[in-house]
């Protein structure tokens, strides 16, 4: 195992890195870069004032949209098969948007909207009992109707298909009534708030059953379900083509004849292509290509905040591999969340993005974005930067200085970038970081064999606040890569999940955040923005806090 | 000459057998785990097991092999990890791509490298000659991913000339087809034009102060016909072999160039692949691409004797 060592570069080199954080950091505070505030809905501002204001995009003005045209995206990955109930990546829910509509939507406030339905589901007072409405005159794009019965259909078959992505998030679902073609009935074994977040998602897309009959398992080579678009054409790792269908109920407010995605994975390549005319739109920008691109006149950058986060994983007690009992591990900073708070004081979190993404990113300190409806102050505080007390606390936790840490992160230029900034600045706290940089796959799988003491990764983001949490701090968690278990902090997190009301769920997540940072297994650094470059020759394209983009309504300006 | 064949064919058979449990081996033995970087964010133990389960990742190796050797003889290469789109039908896309892309630039440096060759050879101590020695040095030197961003700045952005990226098949459109394919050629041939026109400069010098150069001239042939007939023709021999090896190398070259200008080629495929960990890509791939160096190696064995009746193939290609 090789070790990038910035710890071993020349003293010199090492002061020179330390005064440019020191002067970025500088520089910040003359700018009046605002701390993250301790008040909810001033920490939604405040995060915006200090990451740049979101831009989300705006709806097409039917006026001044010509009808007609191929919108080419150039898209930063290839999405995996385009199948909703298989589906794991984010870049298939960018064509998704366009050729599968779901139960439920997400809006730009990330409140979850009907969109197949005609109504928020109404849920009965234990709690287990979900009905939902669903449109009428629907047809799929092979002509079929829409009703409860493929309703039925699709959520049985994303609850036994062995495979199945979307098994988990439905949660404790026990069986599916349809007491008639409008109307679906979701019973549970147990209440589950984040169901309608989860149908606002993949499990809420709803598959032709036709098409499923004759497909089965291959439905991702032909997939079919209720959209603005239909399937056309896939290259493997080239391109996929969608055309507009003319059984959409909303056909009428559809402008494009056809969206293209060609995959293009090098952002530089992404970016020339949409300043010679080859793409209307490039999808995740690199924070260091924004400024350029923001100045071309022919361009637009939407941005918009996400859900997901940024952080640093300890293990600390991940040794059969996640998932697994958690088992003690032998080392003091694994056993003393002393020393781990201790790292979190000596991170200035304001200046890391500074230096490594030109403050376009956001400075986060919990799971729960200030986007999410579930925000509240508790949830928002974020510990200061504090090196001196990062000291005092090694020193009580009686461990010599400076501590030596191996970061293990993926070798990608901006987490190297991050890494880099983060050794230089917890130098200052007393801790001596080692870089261990690594490929991706590689990366998973060490984190999931518990091969690392600390690990650098994030999360996407889901809009409800159970599946950006339960999952990675709570004991047993698929995703709880840390080992960490704390069964106060498992009864808080249960008793979210199966409450429906929301002011009593912000409060729960509140006194989540404070238990999280108390134990400081996970500390979460910052929340990336959703990124894209759009042509001006191109309206009602959006971006909204789920990171899907929305090109169905889009149109070419007259 | 069939006996020559047939003992090709056997060492070809055999070097195929142990590319190929070389690379099952090797790609199993990378760190990372196909089904890990397949669930990626939506991971759960249960999904794991049962993603390894449909590819066969939970069997014992040796059965893991016995199957894949089985399919691959009935030309089935199973389906992408990634995508569940049949790697046959990945492989028929891709192949023409990087095959046109290939034939293309070995053209293009084909004529440009001899084409220069022999006019330094002829021009020799001119200036002709520093110019064609001159570019053959930058041909060499720029690495082709560094030519290409710039083709692409100035090319594609600033002037529009030629699309940044895609591709559109051949039998599509022909015209649009060659619109898109001509740039990345291009770049993709400098490195080999280069090659070729030192290797055909030097073996031209060596043709034009030979006896049979210098008997030709007595006889009074007219220059033109001494240069091609009796010196080009010797040392195209050079020039063969040279191409024929650098065809290896085009792959590996393809693969910088596809990725950079967007060709859904062979290369692409296999750096997508090794990144998402996709074994039967990664396979099928590597399986092809020997395929090819034995079909090219033994196509230029045999291109020397119509090119040089004086090489004859026997039995024993040691």
């Amino acid at each position: 195992m090789t070790y990038l060592s910035f710890s071993g570069t020349s003293p010199r080199r090492r002061r020179l890195l330390r005064a440019a954080v020191a002067a970025v950091a500088v520089a910040c505070t003359v700018a009046a870069c605002s701390p993250v505030s301790d008040s909810g809905d001033d920490a939604k501002t405040e995060e915006n004032q200090a990451a740049g204001q979101d831009s989300f995009g705006t709806p097409a003005d039917p006026a001044a949209v010509k009808n007609g045209g191929k919108l080419v995206i150039a898209l930063s990955a290839e999405p995996d098969a385009l199948d909703p109930t298989l589906s794991r990546s984010l870049y298939s829910r960018y064509v998704f948007q366009a050729i599968c509509q779901k139960l439920y939507d997400v809006d730009e406030r990330a409140q979850v909207v009907p969109q197949l339905a005609t109504a928020l589901p109404t849920t009965s007072s234990d709690g287990r009992t979900v009905t939902i409405p669903l449109r009428q005159g629907v047809r799929f794009a092979d002509g079929t109707p829409f009703d409860s019965a493929a309703v039925k259909t699709t959520l049985q078959r994303h609850l036994t298909n062995a495979r199945s992505g979307r098994k988990s998030e439905l949660g404790p679902v026990e069986s599916v009534d349809t007491p008639d073609a409008q109307t679906v009935v979701v019973h549970l074994k147990q209440p589950f708030a984040p169901l309608v977040g989860a149908l606002a998602d993949r499990a809420g897309m709803i598959m032709s059953p036709k098409a499923l009959q004759s497909l089965g398992d291959n439905f991702a080579s032909a997939p079919v379900c209720v959209g603005p678009f239909k399937f056309a054409k896939r290259v493997p790792q080239n391109s996929i083509d969608v055309v507009k269908d003319p059984n959409f109920y909303d056909a009428d407010k559809v402008h494009l004849d056809a969206i293209s995605w060609h995959i293009l994975s090098d952002a530089s390549i992404r970016a020339a292509n949409l300043r010679s005319g080859d793409a209307q739109v490039a999808d995740s920008i690199s924070t260091q290509d924004v400024a350029a691109l923001s100045a071309d006149a022919s361009l637009t950058v939407l941005q918009s905040q996400s859900l997901g986060y940024q952080g640093l994983t300890f293990n600390i007690g991940n040794v059969d591999g996640v998932g697994a009992t958690p088992k003690p591990i032998n080392r003091p900073i694994a056993q003393n969340a002393k020393i781990r708070q201790a790292f979190e004081y000596a991170i200035d979190r304001k200046a890391l993005v500074q230096a490594v993404f030109s403050g376009i990113h956001a400075v986060a300190c919990s799971p729960v974005s200030p986007a999410s409806p579930f925000s509240s102050p508790e949830a928002q505080a974020c510990p200061a930067h504090d090196p001196a007390k990062a000291k005092q606390l090694l020193a009580e936790a009686g461990v010599p200085t400076p501590y030596p840490v191996t970061m293990l992160a993926s070798n990608t230029p901006d987490t190297l970038r991050l890494a880099q900034a983060l050794q230089a600045m917890v130098k200052d706290g007393g801790f001596d970081l080692k870089i261990n940089p690594v490929e991706y796959s590689s990366l998973l799988d060490e984190q999931d064999r518990g091969n690392f003491e600390l690990l650098q990764l994030g999360w996407s983001g889901r809009i409800d606040p159970d599946a950006n949490i339960t999952n990675f701090v709570g004991t047993g968690g698929s995703q709880n890569v840390a080992g960490y278990s704390n069964p106060q902090l498992d009864a808080v997190l249960t008793q979210a999940r199966q409450s429906n009301d929301v002011e009593e769920r912000k409060k729960l997540y509140g006194q989540a955040v404070t238990i999280l940072q108390q134990d400081d297994a996970l500390i979460y650094l910052y929340r990336q923005r959703n990124l894209t470059a759009v042509s001006k020759k191109i309206q009602g394209l959006q971006v909204f806090p789920d990171g899907v983009l929305r090109a169905a309504f889009a149109g070419f300006t007259k | 000459m069939a006996r020559y064949l047939l003992t090709r064919a056997w060492h070809s058979a055999l070097t195929l057998l142990l590319s190929t449990v070389v690379v099952f081996l090797g790609v199993r033995a990378l760190p990372g785990d196909p089904a890990l970087a397949l669930a990626g964010e939506d991971r759960s133990p249960e999904a794991l097991e049962a993603i390894r389960h449909h590819y066969g990742l939970d069997q014992p190796l040796p059965l893991q092999f016995a199957q894949y050797v089985e399919r691959v003889v009935q030309g089935d290469f199973g389906e992408s990890i990634r995508t569940g789109v049949p790697v046959s039908s990945m492989l028929t896309t891709a192949l023409p791509v990087t095959v046109e892309l290939s034939v293309l630039a070995i053209l293009i440096a084909a004529a440009l490298g001899v084409g220069a060759g022999v006019l330094a050879a002829v021009r020799r101590g001119r200036p002709a000659e520093w110019l064609a020695n001159g570019l053959a040095l930058v041909g060499l030197s720029v690495p082709h991913f560094w030519l290409g961003l710039l083709a692409i700045l100035y090319l594609s952005v600033a002037t529009g000339l030629f699309p940044a990226s895609g591709f559109v098949p051949l039998l599509e459109d022909p015209v649009d087809n060659l619109h898109h394919i001509v740039l990345p050629a291009v770049i993709l041939g400098t490195g080999l034009a280069a090659i070729i026109m030192r290797q055909t400069r030097s073996a031209m010098l060596d043709s034009l102060s030979s006896d049979h150069v210098r008997t030709a001239k007595a006889k009074g042939l007219r220059p033109r016909a001494v240069i091609t007939r009796h010196a080009l023709r010797n040392s195209l021999i050079v020039v063969v072999t040279i191409v024929g090896l650098q065809l290896g190398g085009l792959i590996s070259g393809a693969v910088v160039t596809e990725q950079i200008f967007g060709l859904p080629g062979f290369g692409k495929m296999t750096i997508d692949a090794v990144f998402q960990r996709d074994y039967p890509v990664i396979q099928a791939v590597v399986l092809l691409t020997a395929t090819a160096y034995i079909v090219i190696n033994l196509l230029v064995d045999l291109l020397y004797s119509v090119i040089d009746p004086r090489i004859r193939v026997t039995g024993d290609p040691a």
